[in-house]
């Protein structure tokens, strides 16, 4: 095994998770970093499905299911009543983009102003897929949803929820992708190690919502890293940014976009696609920026981006 | 407090505690399943002797050094020999060349043959009280000796010159291959009780018929040495490369002249060149074609010019006539013309000449083998070549061939390759032979493609190339070996190149990458198909797509 990859499982087979589902895998690998000392806090997404219906359930540490917009409270008090019995588990609330960027947003962000001491993971797979793939705060702009057909995809940007979250000046907030697991087991790892609201924004597939096989699952995921669509990177304490993985090969996105039937649209409008070809360079530069605000001494910085930013 | 009495009319909460394994099968959705499935990597299947080039490797990498010599072994008897003086075929199919340069096989081979060299061959498992008798101890002949041995008859191997080894020791020098690489190999063979019967040759002393009276079978493997007339004028004035190398192997260093010329473009026509030059030579290579054409190995012709040998490209000897103690050789320029059915573009005289003045000239333009032990009925025809099938054997049923007498010239490994083949083909006749493993037993013949790699898993990186050991630093002077081994932390970077094309060297990908935890870890995967919903991540992002992935109702 060349992976630094614990063999041992919190979840057991016979998910209800599509074929090639990005959440099943990220919950799966989330979970051999936090061990089975864990409780999971779960309001309606997906993963209200993958987990099985009464009376089962594919996680082999407790679930709690919950309402949508309280997944941050619910996982606030189950933390709280765990430290009244004086038992040191984790409380990981588990929500999905629309749980987190729009209907769970008021919970999150208020326990994230307390630093209530709960990690908050949003697996996004930017639409609300479960309910048949409407638009959410985070679908991007020119993508297919069944609420922004063809003839007028979304339009807005994606919501930035890492800025928002950095803004609470939270101890830890990183983004990861089951794509590049060894990342996302130290990224799980270390929020665990920390104390306070810590949060993960992980970017996971969804074959059947995003319009592509399922056996290209993982790759996509890749591209979108390696595209810098989804650059991978830590903020600590809201202002201390260092980015995790600097792409060696440039990939354009359109590489990216191409596998997914999602973004047709912005194949048939050249313009659009440049422009949001060109706001992809602009967010990478600024996280390169910050980056280097952070880190002035480092040179570890690869020298094109050093020279050209 | 307050009174809480009312908690208990609360419905309870619903707790689920069926675990879903047993209960969910999820693998009822499935229509297409990943399947493990090895198949050929390139550089085997390029490989005249099919040496299993990933599944040795990672042996190698995980210090099972005892298994990869005998996985090494089963096809190839003699790494620390052709990991020296191969031709590298498998490195010309590698999957890794287009990416960032093949891997560094050959050296790799090297550092497998120095590595094991405390350890012994795999030995016979009984016997079969046949005899065999070889005949000649070249790379062909000693390969062919040790299958007869390791299937179980006793062997006994002829050889005419007064040391066994054949063209690994007198016609191959010292500084590509030490005698004492030889020697160990030979070694290897008598301790597994192999006889070896020296200073007898196939002819009027020891003819055919007596061998085939004497022994159960007879392996001929006497190779080629007998230089080919080029049919020009004064060609008796011309020395025998391959003779020269045979003396300077027997130690008489001496250099015939100063201004020395080669003709040929072949690999002897390299070694005599770089010899003449080792010995305070001034050396011009003559050959009839280009650099391009050349069918010597890429690496001795970069290394002979680096030696400081200069090269004659399109250049035709015509005649040589000896004038004031020197030679001048007349040579007619050529031109390249259409390809010859070798496919390589064909010589054309272009009438034009000029004379050129040598102390020596050394012809090197092919070999061929030596027929006359022979009688016709072994022939394609009367007088002509043998008739030799693929297996070595020939219209005698107790008589097989090896090497370049059945091949005419060819390089060592196909030698070695065509040793074993014979030495199968004996046992198949027989009786006895060896167990295969069960890899080798069923051994899929379909070749993976480059495109089927998944790069995603390998970072471009140079390959390993073995350095050059410093003049004053070699074993045995001038002479000496040139080419320094890689380091064991060298090889184990290089071995991490490898992408392991159609081998499963354990990575872990498919296990870590799988949403539906269907698979488990037992040093490889294993499928759980009462789960495995036929996503086909796996497959996809199987590096080497040892995981196949197939229909439901085809999977055999």
């Amino acid at each position: 095994m060349k992976w630094d990859i614990p063999l041992g499982e919190e979840i057991h087979p016979g998910n209800l998770g599509c074929q090639g589902c990005g959440g099943a895998l990220a919950m799966r690998l989330a979970l051999k970093a936090l061990g089975p000392d864990t409780v999971a806090v779960i309001p309606a997404c997906c993963w209200s499905i993958i987990d099985g219906a009464f009376p089962v359930h594919a996680l082999k540490v407790p679930v709690f299911h919950t309402a949508f917009e309280t997944a941050a409270v619910a996982a606030s008090g189950i933390k709280a009543a765990k430290d009244v019995q004086g038992k040191a588990t984790t409380v990981i609330a588990w929500a999905g983009d629309g749980g987190t960027f729009d209907i769970g947003i008021q919970a999150l962000s208020g326990a994230a102003e307390r630093n209530e001491d709960i990690i908050y993971a949003c697996y996004d797979n930017e639409a609300y897929m479960n309910t048949g793939i409407q638009r959410s705060s985070s679908t991007p702009s020119g993508t297919w949803t069944t609420t922004t057909p063809d003839e007028r995809p979304e339009s807005r940007p994606k919501k930035n929820i890492m800025e928002i979250m950095a803004a609470h000046r939270i101890p830890y907030a990183a983004t990861c992708t089951p794509a590049y697991p060894d990342d996302m087991l130290r990224k799980f790892r270390k929020a665990k190690s920390i104390k306070g609201t810590r949060f993960l924004h992980i970017l996971s597939v969804c074959p059947p919502g995003w319009k592509m096989p399922s056996d290209r699952a993982i790759e996509v995921m890749r591209l979108a890293v390696q595209s810098r669509v989804f650059p991978l990177y830590e903020v600590e304490d809201g202002l201390a940014y260092t980015m995790s993985l600097w792409p060696t090969e440039p990939v354009p996105p359109e590489d990216y976009f191409r596998v997914q039937g999602r973004f047709r649209p912005l194949f048939e409008d050249p313009a659009r696609l440049e422009r949001i070809k060109a706001f992809v360079d602009q967010q990478w530069e600024i996280l390169v920026r910050r980056h280097r605000r952070t880190h002035p001494d480092e040179a570890g910085i690869p020298a094109g981006e050093a020279a050209a930013r | 407090m307050s009174d809480l009495s009312h908690v208990d009319r609360y419905p309870e909460i619903p707790v689920s505690l069926l675990a879903s394994r047993g209960v969910l099968r999820t693998g009822e959705w499935r229509n297409m399943r990943p399947v493990a499935r090895e198949r050929r990597a390139p550089c085997s299947d390029a490989c005249p002797a099919a040496v299993p080039v990933p599944r040795y490797l990672h042996l190698l990498a995980q210090g099972r050094l005892r298994e990869a010599y005998e996985t090494f072994t089963l096809r190839n008897p003699f790494p620390a020999i052709t990991g020296r003086v191969c031709p590298h075929f498998c490195e010309a199919a590698c999957n890794r060349d287009p990416y960032d340069g093949p891997l560094s096989i050959r050296a790799l081979e090297r550092y497998l043959g120095d590595a094991a060299a405390g350890l012994g061959l795999v030995g016979p498992e009984g016997e079969t009280g046949k005899s065999v008798a070889v005949v000649g101890s070249g790379p062909a002949g000693l390969a062919a000796a040790y299958y007869l041995r390791r299937s179980g008859h006793r062997v006994v191997v002829y050889e005419k010159r007064e040391k066994p080894g054949g063209l690994l020791r007198y016609g191959i020098p010292e500084y590509r291959l030490p005698e004492a690489v030889v020697d160990a190999e030979v070694a290897r063979l008598g301790a597994l009780g192999i006889e070896f019967r020296t200073g007898v040759a196939l002819g009027p002393g020891m003819s055919l018929e007596a061998l085939k009276e004497a022994h159960d079978a007879v392996v001929v493997a006497t190779g080629a040495w007998e230089g080919r007339p080029m049919g020009m004028e004064g060609e008796s004035l011309l020395e025998a490369g391959l003779e020269y190398l045979e003396q300077v192997a027997r130690g008489h260093h001496t250099l015939p002249g100063r201004r020395c010329a080669v003709i040929g473009g072949g690999n002897t026509a390299m070694d005599v060149a770089r010899v003449l030059r080792r010995l305070g030579g001034e050396v011009t290579v003559l050959y009839r074609r280009t650099a391009a054409e050349m069918p010597a190995i890429p690496e001795e012709v970069a290394a002979a010019a680096r030696d400081g040998v200069r090269f004659e490209f399109l250049s035709l000897p015509r005649a040589a006539a000896k004038e004031a103690g020197a030679l001048r050789l007349t040579v007619e320029r050529m031109r390249l013309g259409e390809p010859d059915a070798s496919g390589r573009a064909r010589p054309e005289p272009t009438g034009e000449t000029v004379d050129l003045e040598f102390d020596a000239v050394f012809k090197a333009v092919g070999e061929r083998a030596d027929l006359a032990p022979f009688p016709d009925a072994m022939r394609q025809e009367p007088g002509g070549w043998l008739a030799v099938g693929s297996d070595g054997s020939t219209a005698d049923g107790a008589v097989f061939v090896a090497g370049d007498l059945a091949t005419g010239p060819a390089t060592v490994v196909e030698a070695i390759a065509r040793g074993r083949r014979a030495a199968d083909a004996v046992s198949a006749r027989l009786g006895g032979g060896y167990d295969l493993p069960a890899w080798a037993a069923e051994e899929s013949p379909d070749v993976v493609a480059p495109v089927e790699v998944n790069h995603a898993y390998f970072s471009r990186r140079a390959r390993v190339e073995p350095s050059e050991v410093p003049p004053a630093d070699r074993v045995g002077g001038i002479l000496g070996e040139e080419t320094a081994g890689i380091a064991a932390a060298d090889a184990l970077a290089e071995i991490e190149r490898c992408f392991s094309c159609g081998y499963c060297n354990q990575c872990g990908t498919c296990f870590v990458f799988c949403p539906d935890a269907a698979i488990t870890w037992d040093d490889g995967p294993v499928f759980d198909y009462d789960y495995c919903k036929g996503c086909g991540i796996c497959s996809v992002e199987c590096p080497g797509h040892v995981l196949l992935f197939v229909r439901e109702r085809d999977d055999g």
